[in-house]
Order: structure tokens, then sequence, then C-alpha cells
């Protein structure tokens, strides 16, 4: 389908989105940043230490058009009983100087380990509200700020589950993950209990040439709605959602345990006929490169449809123009638990306008019918609302609080 | 009260102020211009998370920046949030463990210069608080410096460290 497009390099990624300014401000104070190595290198200031991804000012939070930065932590949080809107504004009051801090290499006020904060390895945090807090808040939850419905598939876990708050921390150094995700749980410890933490990681040498595979091996993320701003109203909320959200996102945060044992026994036809998409290329099955149009009517000499019935992709592909969203996953692989060898995953992520509307549709066609459930679980599941950029002068949830 | 102000010293502050820090809160003392003392990432920490006996007291810290071109000296200070506000040296005592104490002849910032106020050494501390201090509101001290009156304004923030034990001037206990 036309709107839709390949997300391309980390380059192109990033153009546009204003980091080259703010890249080349701090470079004026800490070098270049670019290892001289002569192997691809972006410009000076879009990779190495201490480059910024873009300046945090803004209608629109960063982390969600930029390319995803190859290591992730997801923090949720849980308001103790009893908070009122005064605490939700002095938390929100914290993070948005926190944040403007860390993603521009300073130390939050309190940190005692600012030389960790120099590393600013492209840093953003993006912060969203769960149902609770826009009711602290005083404001009405839009209907989608609310549980997925439940699938027949789904197994999902407590532990994993619905929030009040949830920061999404990224950046190319997974010491500035961790460093800035010890200080804004340490800066708010009065204000907000954490409720889980999600860690997740990419290709970090992804590029021209490399795309981000998942653990299964696929090329994941390849359609996507674009990034230009055509796709703006698929991506952010706009008239019909409330003015506190405007230009904020919601967000889809769901844990699917992918299960390596058992995807080792697929060969590999069996896995790309699952999919839809070759494991070499990530190009379709029906033929062509990686950007190649799917053709989901294409038929063999026995006449089945090359792309499965129940391919993956033929069941997540838009029936109507707006069933679109990004999907900015990161991949888990944590420490096996009890008798088994592996604990493997996914951490989808979806952002878009209005969840019910867009996305819920393709998850209960996957929930139907996929191929791809024979070796996933879903076993989290969690939605925010992404809250506004803060402009000059505001604070994150500046309208939420109003 | 006026102050002579030398025209390089705040420039420089500036020069610095873009490449390493943030938030600057002026002392509206000043009779137009610079004000003489000011305050760059100021915080000082919320009382909110304390166990209730320790809330009695938190400390300020910060980059204080005199301004003008004369040595500026800060003798002590007021706030609505304590009954009391004073200046504070860290010193190993005689069993080798850190411990706070007032400083006897208040901080002496050089002309243009600035004075660091950190956990673990020297601060400003706000005694007996008249209310918890929370996370993510925000403070004002006035200061009595040789320069005249100056109000700063302090970010609260939770703060894990700073518990360094005090021991009261004669003055107060
Ligand atoms: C562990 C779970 C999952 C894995 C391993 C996975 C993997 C993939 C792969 C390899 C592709 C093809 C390349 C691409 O376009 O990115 C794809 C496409 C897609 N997936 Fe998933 N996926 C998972 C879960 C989901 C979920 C939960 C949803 C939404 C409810 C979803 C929605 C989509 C969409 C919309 C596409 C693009 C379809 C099109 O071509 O139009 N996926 N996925
Ligand atoms: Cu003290």
């Amino acid at each position: 389908m036309n709107h839709t497009t390949r997300r391309t390099a980390i380059l192109s990624g990033l153009a546009g989105l204003g980091g080259v300014a703010g890249a080349a401000t701090l470079a004026g104070c800490t070098g270049s940043g670019t290892d001289g190595s002569g192997s691809i290198q972006p410009p000076a200031g879009l990779s190495g230490p201490s480059a910024r991804a873009r300046a945090f000012r803004g209608a629109r939070q960063a982390g969600i058009v930029e390319h995803p930065q190859p290591y992730a932590a997801f923090v949720a949080f849980t308001l103790p009983a009893g908070t009122e809107r005064d605490a939700l504004r002095r938390l929100l009051t914290v993070w948005t100087d926190d944040i403007e801090r860390l993603t521009s290499g300073r130390g939050t006020l309190t940190d005692l380990e600012g030389e960790l904060a120099a590393v600013t390895a492209r840093l953003t945090v993006t912060v969203g509200v769960g149902r609770r807090a826009v009711t602290v808040a005083g404001k009405t939850p839009p209907e989608w700020l609310a549980p997925l419905p439940a699938y027949a598939m789904d197994r999902l876990e407590a532990r994993w589950g619905e929030a009040d708050l949830i920061l999404q921390i990224c950046a190319d150094s997974p010491t500035t993950v961790a460093h800035a995700q010890r200080r804004l749980i340490t800066s708010v410890e009065p204000l907000a209990d954490v409720r889980w933490v999600q860690r997740g990681f990419r290709e970090p040498f992804e590029g021209p040439g490399l795309p981000m595979r998942n653990l299964f091996g696929q090329v994941d993320g390849t359609v996507q709605p674009t990034l230009d701003g055509a796709d703006d109203e698929v991506l952010f909320v706009g008239e019909a959602g409330p003015q506190w959200l405007r230009e904020g996102s919601a967000m889809v945060v769901r844990r699917i345990a992918m299960s390596m044992d058992t995807w080792d026994k697929v060969d590999r036809a069996g896995r790309e006929n699952a999919i839809g998409r070759r494991l070499d290329t990530g190009g379709p099955v029906t033929g062509g490169g990686i950007d190649a149009p799917l053709d989901l009517t294409r038929t063999d000499d026995l006449g089945f449809t090359v792309v499965d019935q129940a391919a993956h992709v033929r069941r997540a592909h838009p029936v109507t123009p707006h069933e679109r969203f990004l999907r900015r996953p990161y991949s888990y692989d944590d420490a096996p638990e009890g008798s088994a060898v592996s604990n493997s995953g996914l951490i989808f992520v979806a952002y878009c306008a209005d969840p019910v509307r867009q996305f819920v549709p393709v998850q209960a066609r996957l929930a139907e019918l996929d191929l791809l459930n024979i070796w996933t679980v879903p076993i989290g599941s969690a939605v925010f609302a992404a809250l506004p950029g803060a402009r000059d002068g505001e604070i994150l949830g500046q309208a939420l609080l109003s | 009260m006026r102050f002579l102000v030398r025209a390089c010293a705040p420039v420089a502050v500036l020069a610095l102020a873009a490449c390493s820090s943030g938030t600057s809160t002026p002392s509206p003392a000043s009779p137009g211009g610079a004000a003489p003392l000011t305050l760059t990432d100021g915080w000082c920490k919320s009382t909110d998370s304390m166990p209730a006996m320790s809330k009695e007291m938190t400390g300020c810290f910060g980059t204080l920046v005199n301004t003008t071109g004369k040595e500026l000296k800060i003798s002590g200070g007021s706030t609505d949030a304590a009954m009391m506000v004073e200046l504070h040296e860290t010193v190993k005592n005689a069993s080798g463990q850190m411990q706070m104490q007032p400083v006897p002849d208040g901080f002496t910032i050089p002309a243009g210069g600035s004075f660091a106020l950190k956990p673990g050494a020297n601060h400003v501390m706000l005694m007996k608080l008249k209310g918890d201090l929370k996370t993510g509101d925000k403070v004002t001290v006035t200061f009595d410096t040789s320069a005249g009156k100056g109000a700063l304004t302090w970010e609260i923030r939770a703060f894990p460290g700073a518990e360094e034990s005090y021991v009261p001037s004669p003055s107060n206990s």
C-alpha cells in the first residue's frame, strides 16, 4: 500500500529532526564524537558518545519518530495510594528538568556521577501516563487508555501489567540508559514506585545493509508509516483527541515471549512461510528486495497463495487505511527462569493516535489467525498516553495539569 | 546600595554557562543590572521521603556566583520554610567521622568568582523546618551579604545522600 514505506537507515531517520543543530552545539563544547575509523560513519555529531538525538524542547517528545537507538529500558511506575494532582505536577517537574539535563549531557541536579551523563549517546527519554494518572490530574482519560481486549493466546502475567506512568529510555550506550534509569527512578522516589522494568536491545551496528533483526532472525520493522510528516495523523493525537494530549501519542507496550526451543525445530522455508517474508533480505516471499510490495494475491502452480493465508504479514496488513501504527520493538534476552534455557522475546512497542481504532483491529486479526502464534506468547500488556512535548518554559504534562 | 560591576566578570560566567550548566536564579536585590549574588543549579534535599526524625533540617547545594568586582561575604540568611538558616562546612571529627558544623566566618566568594556547595562539603543548612520540603517544589532563601540582601530560589529534590551528622554551634544549642 502506498502510504507505507520502509524506514530507511539511521542517517535518514535522523535527518531533518533538528538533531544536527543540537549535536553541533554540544560538539562545540566536547568534541566531534566521530571515531575517524573510515568505516561507515554518519556526519560528525550524529553518532558517538556525545551525540544528541535532538533538542529536548518541542511540540512533541523525542523517542517516537527518531530511529530506535540500540539499547532501551522501559520503566513503569505506580503512584502511591492517595496521590493528588500537585504530587503529579511535582513529579513531572522533576522529570522534565532531569530529562532536559540528561539529554544535553549534564547530570541531574543531584547527580554525583555526572561523568556518566556526559555520554549522551543520542539519549531520548519519553514519558507516558496511564489511565489513573490522567484521573489524578483531573482530566478525562480517552477511551483507549485502558487494557486491550483479552485475546485467546494471551498468557498475561500481572508483573508486566498496566501502570500509572512509563519512561521509555533509549540510547546508543547501555551505560547511558542504566544511568538515566537510575537517576530518573531515584529523583521521584517519594512520588512513584517502580512497577516493572523491561530492558531491550536492537542491533547496535544497525545501518545501511544491516537491518534490525529480532531473535528469530527476521528483519523486523520494515513496513511502517512514513515519518516525514505525511503520516502524522496516524502517529500523533490531533483534533479528534483530548486537548491535553495534542501532539502526544498512544503507546502500547506488549511483552511477547518467543519460544526459541520450538522455533529451532522449524526449517527456513517454514520460517519464511510463517511471516511471508524472506529471512535473508527481508523481502516479500512473492519476490523482490526489502522495498518490494507484497503481492497477497499471487498463486503458485497448485493454486495456493504464495503468501500463506495465515502468514503474519498477511494478517497484520491493514485492511482499511487507518489500521496503521509505528512499531518500535526491542528484543529482550533475559536470564532464563526455572528449568528453561532461554528467556527471550520482543518488547513490542507501538505508537499511534488511537489504538482502539488503529491497533486493536490488527491485533484481533492476529489473535484469530497468525502462524507466528505457534511460537509467540504475549505475557505482558500495558497502554499509555505518551505526553506532548515540553515547549520552552513548560513541564511535560503542562496541558494535562492545567 | 550600589555595586561596581566589572564588565568582564559576568561575561565569563555566561560563556561557561552555555557549555556546562543550566538554571541560574538571579537575586532580585540588585538595583538593575546583574544581581550581585546568583545561584546556578541550586537544590535542597527534600524531606518528604525522610524518616520523621530526620525531617528537622536539610541541606542546600549548588554554585553561588559573585557577579560583582568585589569580594562578597555571606554571613547568614532566612527563609519562610525554616526557623533558621546556617552556613555549614563538613569536617572530620576526633573519631575520624565526617560531621557538619556552622562556619564561623560565613562564606567568602572572590570578586567575579564562584563558590561550590556540595554534599559532603560546604552547604547551606535549613534548620528547624516548619514543614515538609516536597520533592519538585521550590524554596526561596534570602541571604545577608556584604552587598546587601539577596534572595535565591532552590529546586527541591529527592536525594539519598547528605546524611552527615550535625554538631550544633554553641550559639544555637
Ligand atoms: C513476537 C512477536 C512478533 C514478531 C516476532 C513479529 C515479526 C514481524 C516481522 C518479521 C514482520 C515483517 C517485517 C516488517 O514489516 O516489519 C512483521 C510485520 C508486521 N507486524 Fe509483526 N511481529 C510480532 C508481533 C506483532 C504484533 C503484536 C503486531 C500488532 C498487533 C504486529 C504487527 C505487524 C505489522 C502491522 C506488520 C507489517 C505488516 C505489513 O506488511 O503491512 N506484529 N512482524
Ligand atoms: Cu549541614
